[in-house]
């Protein structure tokens, strides 16, 4: 072709595009962000909740801190979901490891007298193992995750069971709190933090008392700062490191990962071992919070992680989502599990209540998603 | 030129997959400062090919050499490590990613230290873009989703970011098959540029405009063997042409169009045209190239 | 005769005499009762636990085989396919607990016709019965709810609440209908589910809301240590009367400490040990009880947790 009519094709498409720069503001690619649309449902859910619920102890400082707990034990392990998720693969195993995980914990602390540390340790180190073989599983034999820590969510529940009635013919081993005080390791999972700032905030009177006449909240529980802490370090993984980008080419496109050089085996690995990890972060936290470990912990656990997952904006076929998302879609899960005692709906609808909270949660999520993209 | 060592040599190379035998007792050089063109029908091999080159498979038997040095890709990532770099039939890109997230997919630059060693995102961002500037597309946002990229656009991402890391071996395996004109003629600098830079470069295509005046020699492949390699001096177009895919079913279909062309024209004569289909053998009537080349080059 | 033939015959009056004894050997194994027990306890749960424990003690006494049987979540429909598959293996009795007579009534009918005796634990009695089963070792569920309830308001409650961790599961329903009928309605149910830092919160945003409440049951175990949990962080066991079904080393812990007020036990060891007992003594000599034995339900307060919280360690309480 001559070089005259290159020059014409180009010229009026490079007008064009100096539009459309104009077109993209720095909100319109805000409303691109995976999490907003679960933003958008967190804030119906509270819009929600604040009629439904308004005059009762839903949002004063111990009502958040009582929905906060629940949202923050399902945001530890949402959050690794939300990785694996994002990377491409799912991990069903995670429930049935806080059993496990828990078991591992309690029986050699209270029954061979492990300081709690090391038994703490041993239940990291087998999650470890459990992630290694499920992502190695995963990548050897090709098959989707969804099958293989499928097997794993029956083999690990199961070895809870079997493990925890061999050794001390029980299902639940309690006792555990005595065994917490002195232990700097099992401290980090247990407990509140900010304690004098609460008491401080009671003693000026800005926190009200509750039924039993106590400061209603004296501290922030540890879970909290976990979750917090968890969905920060995740947000700064995904968005900014190398690895990070690993993940979502991971999850977008394995293949293409592969070929541009991105060790995709393992960047799985790694996700399932986070996901076992988290899961066993969830199981110490309960079982210094309960002071008992029981095997049928953690069950269906897998399934809210993912639903919080998938709320929180990510594609259940990999490659995109956010941790953030999955830390609103914790919350929205968390306040609709508590809320309802504050609503006065008869707790025999619970569930239905529950899913349709959730139902109407993604559904506006979705809408919004959608109408953010064709302002795009 | 040929007694210096070969940038990249291939040994008596096979790949088997199961059964299948994609590449059968292949032997090649590719010389610094050169391009290899790589002719052959669709499933000759090709892509089997440059993929063994870059570390996707491991060939079953023969060896392969880096400037003299035997090399063994366990992974394209070590390929690209050796200087190696591919521009895939498929692209190797994620859609849901976004130009910048691809274009240093692998190979992020990083600032910081320890913990905090993080992408930088300005620097990257900003080699991106002008990056593809100057392979002609002007990228309005680098945080764009490749997906809503076209096809042509995307296949510039591919061939960018390619040039950009190659630093011994560039290959493009038909790179130029979603491009219009401009953005073709970009890609066939790139290419000379990156001879003139001392690169050794595998170029695949389909198209004869493209493959002849850039590339220094030909390999022909048909059904996983190689038919032999050829300098440009002892070649000639229609040669090449011939050599590519189908060379001779093009004469036919030149000759068939002729026949349509006729029997038009004598239907013209008899005062009963066919509507809308005179438009189109008029076209192919009157453009000034044989069909073939044409054909070829609208793939 | 021949030589040959006088060998053969020598040889095969061995064979003979060898098989003889081989089949005397194995006569006593032959005796050996074999009992399958097959109940709705997932095999996480504490309760059923201390039943199997039972029943393996009884089967180890009297020198029965057991086998112990339970769907892995609660599912009638399984818990029929493990009935059936029991009854098909034809064992010399079966134990089980009879949750729902829609899905397994026909099939103790089922085992009666082929001459298989039915024991029914825990839950069962006069519904089993009507199936051909023999006798029902257990408690009343609505009875223990509602005596839960008395116990409570002589305690001086007016208004209680029941924390169901199960809801379909109808035992535990029956104990929270009990419970809400025996205060005259003046108590309401608390649906949860399985997860402890759930029921606690729940627990607490309840109590939030219903300041009048000062009554709390629990179902079990399971959602009675969230529950003494919760007081104990507000400080608040004294201010409440709470009462849990069932026991564990942390339930009676509570009982010792006094922060729980009482806990009602079915000893259901003696669910599991009892029918093996009986069984065996029906196989062996044709006895067996005239009529049902109710192992609950007991109260275990602050007097008798000591002596109970050996017998717990040992999985028998
Ligand atoms: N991964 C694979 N497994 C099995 N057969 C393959 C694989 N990759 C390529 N082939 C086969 O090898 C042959 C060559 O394919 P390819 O190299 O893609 O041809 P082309 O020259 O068109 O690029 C084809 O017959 C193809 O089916
Ligand atoms: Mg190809």
């Amino acid at each position: 072709m001559s070089s005259t009519e290159t020059k014409q094709s180009v010229a009026p498409s490079a007008t064009d595009r100096d539009e459309r720069i104009q077109r993209v503001s720095f909100w319109k690619r805000a409303l691109n962000r995976p999490e907003l649309g679960a933003l958008a449902g967190a804030v119906l859910v509270i819009a929600f909740f604040i009629v439904s619920a308004s005059g009762t102890g839903m949002f004063t400082p111990a009502g958040i801190v009582n929905f906060l707990e629940v949202a923050a034990q399902l945001g530890i392990i949402a959050t690794a979901a939300a990785l694996l998720m994002i990377g491409g693969e799912f991990d069903l195993s995670i429930g049935s490891m806080i059993g496990l995980a828990g078991i591992l914990i309690a029986i050699p602390a209270v029954e061979y007298g492990w300081p709690l540390w090391a038994a703490i340790l041993l239940a990291f180190a087998c999650a470890g193992l459990v992630g290694w073989i499920n992502g190695n599983l995963v990548n050897k034999t090709g098959l989707p995750s969804f099958i293989v820590t499928l097997g794993f969510l029956f083999i690990l529940r199961g070895l809870a069971i079997g493990v925890s009635r061999l050794l001390t013919g029980r299902t639940q081993i309690g006792g555990i709190q005595e065994h917490i005080p002195g232990d700097w390791f099992a401290s980090l999972f247990s407990g509140e933090v900010a304690t004098g700032l609460f008491s401080w905030m009671a003693a000026n009177g800005w926190i009200a008392t509750n039924f039993a006449g106590n400061p209603v909240v004296s501290g922030i529980p540890v879970s909290i700062v976990w979750w917090f802490g968890l969905t920060a370090v995740a947000t700064w993984v995904l968005l900014c490191t190398p690895y990070g980008n690993w993940i979502f080419a991971s999850g977008g496109d394995a293949n293409a990962a592969r070929n541009s050089g991105v060790p995709v085996h393992r960047v799985k690995i790694s996700l399932f071992m986070f996901t076992a990890f988290s899961a066993t972060i969830f199981a110490c936290i309960q079982v210094m919070d309960t002071g008992s470990a029981d095997t049928i912990r953690g069950l269906l656990k897998e399934l809210e992680a993912i639903i919080a997952v998938v709320i929180g904006g990510a594609l259940l076929t990999g490659g995109y989502g956010s941790a953030i998302g999955a830390a609103l879609g914790a919350l929205i899960f968390g306040m609709v599990q508590m809320g309802i005692f504050y609503t006065g709906v008869n707790t025999d609808w619970f569930q239905v209540f529950l899913g349709v909270m959730l139902l109407v949660a993604v559904l506006f999520n979705n809408y919004m998603r959608k109408k953010a993209m064709e302002a795009r | 030129m040929t007694t210096q060592t070969p940038m990249i040599e291939m040994r008596s190379v096979s790949k088997h997959f199961g059964s299948v035998i994609a590449l059968s007792n292949i032997s090649m050089k590719v010389y610094s400062g050169e391009v290899m063109c790589l002719l052959g029908d669709n499933g000759a091999g090709k892509s089997t090919l440059i993929k063994t080159l870059s570390g996707v498979h491991q060939p079953t038997h023969g060896d392969m050499l880096l400037d003299g040095k035997p090399a063994r890709f366990k992974s394209p990532a070590y390929a690209l490590d050796a200087g190696i770099a591919t521009v895939f039939q498929d692209l190797a890109m994620v859609p849901l990613m976004s130009i910048t997230r691809n274009f240093f997919m692998g190979r992020e630059p990083t600032i910081g230290w320890g913990p905090l060693k993080r992408i930088d995102w300005k620097y990257a961002d900003r080699i991106a873009k002008e990056e593809m500037a100057r392979i002609g597309i002007d990228v309005r946002d680098p945080s764009q989703p490749v997906g809503t990229l076209s096809g042509g656009e995307r296949q510039c991402v591919a061939i960018a970011r390619a040039v950009y890391f190659g630093a011994k071996v560039l290959i493009l395996d038909e790179p130029t098959s979603a491009l219009g004109v401009k953005q073709a003629s970009v890609v066939l600098r790139y290419i000379a540029r990156a001879r003139a830079d001392g690169l050794a470069v595998i170029f695949i295509t389909h198209n004869v405009h493209h493959a002849y005046p850039v590339a220094d020699a030909f390999t022909l492949l048909s059904r996983g063997g190689s038919l032999g390699s050829f300098r440009k001096e002892e070649i000639s177009r229609e040669e090449v042409l011939n050599m590519m895919a189908g060379g001779a079913e093009l004469e036919n279909l030149d000759a068939e169009l002729a026949e349509f062309q006729r029997n038009d024209r004598e239907r013209k004569a008899d005062g009963a045209p066919a509507p809308g289909h005179s438009e189109s053998v008029a076209a192919a009537g009157h453009a000034d190239a044989p069909a073939g080349e044409r054909l070829a080059s609208d793939r | 005769m021949t030589r040959l033939s006088h060998w053969f015959l020598a040889s095969a009056a061995t064979a003979a005499l060898m098989a003889g004894t081989a089949a005397q050997a194995q006569a006593p194994q032959q005796d050996t009762s074999r009992f399958v027990m097959v109940t709705h306890g997932v095999p996480s749960d504490p309760f059923w636990s201390v039943v199997k424990n039972g029943a393996e003690a009884a089967a180890d006494l009297v020198g029965a085989e057991l086998e112990y049987r339970a769907p892995s979540t609660f599912d009638m429909a399984r818990m029929q396919q493990l009935v059936q598959a029991a009854v098909a293996s034809r064992p010399d009795g079966l134990i089980l607990s009879f949750t729902d007579e829609n899905a397994l009534g026909s099939v103790v009918q089922n085992a009666v016709d082929n001459d298989i005796p039915v024991i029914t634990i825990n839950s069962g009695g006069d519904a089993a019965r009507k199936y051909g089963a023999r006798l029902h070792v257990g408690q009343s569920e609505y009875e223990a709810g509602k005596q839960a309830a008395e116990r409570m308001q002589e305690l001086g409650v007016k208004k209680g609440v029941c924390v169901n961790h199960e809801q379909g599961n109808q035992g535990l329903d029956q104990r929270c209908d009990g419970f809400v009928d025996g205060f005259n309605g003046n108590a309401e149910q608390l649906a949860t589910t399985y997860d402890p830092t759930n029921i606690r919160n729940a627990i607490v945003a309840y109590l939030n809301e219903h300041n009048d409440v000062r009554g709390v049951l629990t179902l079990g175990a399971l959602s009675a240590e969230p529950m003494i949990q919760a007081m104990r962080e507000q400080g608040a066991t004294d201010m409440f009367t709470l009462g849990t079904f069932d026991l564990s080393p942390g339930i009676l812990k509570a009982l010792d400490a006094g922060d729980l007020d009482f806990a009602i036990d079915q000893q259901q060891y003696m669910q599991g040990y009892l029918p093996v007992i009986f069984l065996d003594q029906f196989v062996k000599n044709g006895l067996l009880p005239a009529g049902d034995v109710a192992t609950g339900p007991g109260f275990v307060t602050r007097e008798n947790a000591s002596q109970v919280i050996k017998l717990s360690s040992q999985g028998i309480r």
